[in-house]
């Protein structure tokens, strides 16, 4: 099996005008197919700074990325959108729902989007995650009209819809209380298991890094 | 398309701006539809007003040239010929009859024109003399109905006038006058009617008698000094008249050419009427352009993580181009309703003395132009919050 992700001397250096600051050091990273990684680190370690480089958000100042055997670093900017699109999900600390969809459209909105339109088969798709998060009866429901625990689960489903190889989230349980948080946790877990998606979590929480399948801790901008 | 989906949400998705904002558009599109039928219904009033009393095209005996004399010598053989013969139209009969077989010309007045005085006692009064056949009194200026006091015929000796010019030599309907031309000939003539058409010139300066009475008074015992013309479309009037001087050889004159001064003035009201309608639609773009960069900033967050999730560029720039079509569209229309109904109420309105208060054409209101130009505008409007939205940063959003 090819290695899902693999990371090589990830630096990075963010230039604030005269003042450069060195937030990763040089970072090797790999993960497994069907991995559920927890990255810690205290606050301002680089966990989102890693996160996002990850992510095709944030380009690294050196360093090589390939993820499912694809070369990130050739690739232009359409070409980082394209394949976020289709290979990678994101889950946000805030849900950052669109207000004026319902449910069942955002989750479908990354297929729909790209696609020109909401296609028979991306509804049913959508309205299947929605049922793995528990929210079947809120497919219709506008998106302001749901709790945030609700959003959340929202989002992971939207994460899910197309597929993505790795989904990555940035303190997922962060705005949500503490039982909202174990099930937004359950179910990636259970969609981990299932799908064999992997996930690459960053969190603060001690009970998320518990449920996942190992820990990576930064520090000082280096794996530790 | 889904952009168009998308885009439709947005703008229904804060009703009261959306309204407002088309309100907006639909007050500019109304200003630039009101001035546009204005500025034509002012166009063919003024254009009515002029070939309404005056003639399309005016024949005139040409102009003589210099030319030389067979069998000449040297420069003192130039000789100008034209001082010897009085300029008229000899064969006037045979030019009617050609006028008459030309479908276009629906009235024909031949003229003798002069100047002279209207003397009184002590009262003397210039005047520019018209001497026409009795029964086309009518065919150039409405004069039958004008006339105030008396009546329209004019007889062997009857002289018409207008208003002004009686009440400044004091005549009334049957009395004497002395008329003496140009020519030096006099003759007592009878006022036999006084008219008031409402135009200056022809109430306090023209004489209109009968065509036989003026040929001793200007010593043209058979022709004409021109002939005036009426056409079925006055707007074809420069054609027609290189037509007719082509045919008759004589010199044609259309009533644009005569009034080069109305054609000035209707083009510096058109400069205006232009100048208010792009003010309407510079501040169309203006409102359509800061709504939508304030709706596009305000959806960072939302356009940052549909960029997250890899949405092209293009399609969220489609969102908010499309937001300015529509935006365009229903303002437009509905500023076309509403500019078409004012202009008609606006046509309807009368003075006390039953004409309208306005020369307004509301058919004439621009309407494609105002909905092509309002759309476009709102679509130009809505590119710089398109470019901006499709290049927000995905992490900087999100990270707000
Ligand atoms: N755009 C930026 N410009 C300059 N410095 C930045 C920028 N983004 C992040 N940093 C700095 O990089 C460091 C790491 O930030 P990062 O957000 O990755 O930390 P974190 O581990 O996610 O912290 P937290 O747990 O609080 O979320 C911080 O010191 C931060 O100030
Ligand atoms: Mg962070």
């Amino acid at each position: 099996m090819t290695r899902l992700l693999e990371a090589r001397g990830i630096e990075k250096t963010f230039h604030n005008g005269d003042e450069d600051t060195q937030v990763l050091k040089g970072i090797d990273l790999d993960l497994e197919p069907g991995e559920m990684v927890a990255l810690l680190g205290a606050s301002g370690s680089g966990k989102s700074t890693l996160l996002s480089i990850v992510g095709l958000l944030l380009r690294p100042s050196a360093g090589t990325l390939t993820i499912s055997g694809q070369a990130i670093d050739g690739l232009s900017e359409k070409e980082r959108s394209h394949f976020r699109n289709t290979r990678l999900g994101f889950v946000f600390q805030f849900h950052h729902l669109l207000p004026d969809f319902t449910a069942l459209e955002n989750v479908a909105f990354p297929a729909a989007a790209p696609a020109g339109g909401l296609s028979r088969q991306m509804r049913e798709r959508a309205s299947e995650l929605l049922g793995r998060v528990g929210l079947s009866d809120r497919a219709d429901f506008g998106a302001n009209r749901l709790s945030g625990g609700q959003k959340q689960r929202v989002a992971i489903a939207r994460a899910l819809m197309n597929a993505p190889d790795l989904v990555i989230a940035d303190e997922p349980t962060g705005n949500l209380d503490r039982e909202s948080a174990d099930r937004v946790l359950d179910l990636m877990r259970e969609v981990n298991k299932a799908d064999g998606a992997t996930f690459l979590i960053c969190t603060h929480d001690e009970s998320v890094a518990e449920r996942c399948t190992r820990r990576i801790t930064l520090l000082d901008g280096r794996v530790s | 398309m889904f952009a168009f989906t998308v885009a439709r949400r947005y703008l229904f998705s804060n009703p009261l701006q959306t309204v407002l904002l088309v309100a907006g558009v639909a007050l500019g599109v109304t200003v630039f539809i009101f001035i546009t039928a204005l500025i034509a219904g002012l166009a063919v009033l003024l254009t009515d007003q002029v070939t309404g009393n005056s003639a399309h095209v005016t024949l005139d005996p040409p102009t003589r040239v210099a030319r030389v004399l067979p069998g000449a010598q040297p420069i003192e053989s130039v000789a100008l010929v034209s001082t010897v013969q009085r300029r008229q139209i000899r064969d006037w009969p045979r030019i009617e009859g050609l006028l008459r077989a030309e479908p276009s010309v629906i009235a024909i007045s031949p003229q003798i024109t002069g100047s002279g005085f209207l003397v009184r006692g002590e009262a003397v009064a210039q005047v520019e003399v018209i001497g026409l056949e009795p029964q086309g009194i009518d065919a150039i200026t409405p004069i039958s109905s004008k006339i105030i006091s008396g009546s329209n015929a004019l007889g062997a000796d009857g002289l018409l006038i207008g208003e002004r010019l009686a009440q400044e030599l004091g005549l009334y309907a049957g009395q004497v006058v002395l008329l003496r031309t140009e020519r030096n000939a006099e003759r007592q003539l009878t006022v036999k009617g006084i008219y008031r058409t409402g135009l200056q010139s022809l109430d306090e300066r023209v004489a209109f008698l009968s065509l036989q009475t003026a040929r001793p008074l200007f010593d043209l015992p058979e022709g004409v000094t021109k002939i005036e013309i009426k056409l079925n479309n006055p707007t074809t009037a420069r054609e027609e008249a290189d037509f007719l001087a082509e045919a008759t050889g004589l010199r044609a004159i259309s009533w644009q050419d005569k009034n080069l001064d109305l054609e000035g003035a209707l083009k510096s009201q058109g400069q205006t009427g232009t100048l208010i309608q792009i003010f309407s639609l510079i501040s169309i773009v203006i409102g359509v352009a800061s709504a939508l960069v304030l709706s596009a900033y305000r959806r960072r967050p939302e356009v940052g993580i549909m960029r997250a999730f890899g949405i092209p560029s293009g399609f969220i720039a489609w969102i908010f181009l499309l937001q300015g079509l529509l935006i365009g569209l229903a303002g437009a229309a509905i500023g076309c309703a509403t500019g078409y109904g004012l202009c008609t109420w606006l046509a309807g309105l009368t003075r006390a003395d039953g004409t309208a208060a306005l020369p307004i054409a509301p058919e004439q209101g621009g309407y494609v132009a105002a909905i092509v130009l309002t759309t476009l505008g709102a679509v130009i409007a809505s590119v710089l919050p398109a470019r901006a939205a499709s290049r927000i940063d995905p992490l900087e959003a999100i990270q707000q």
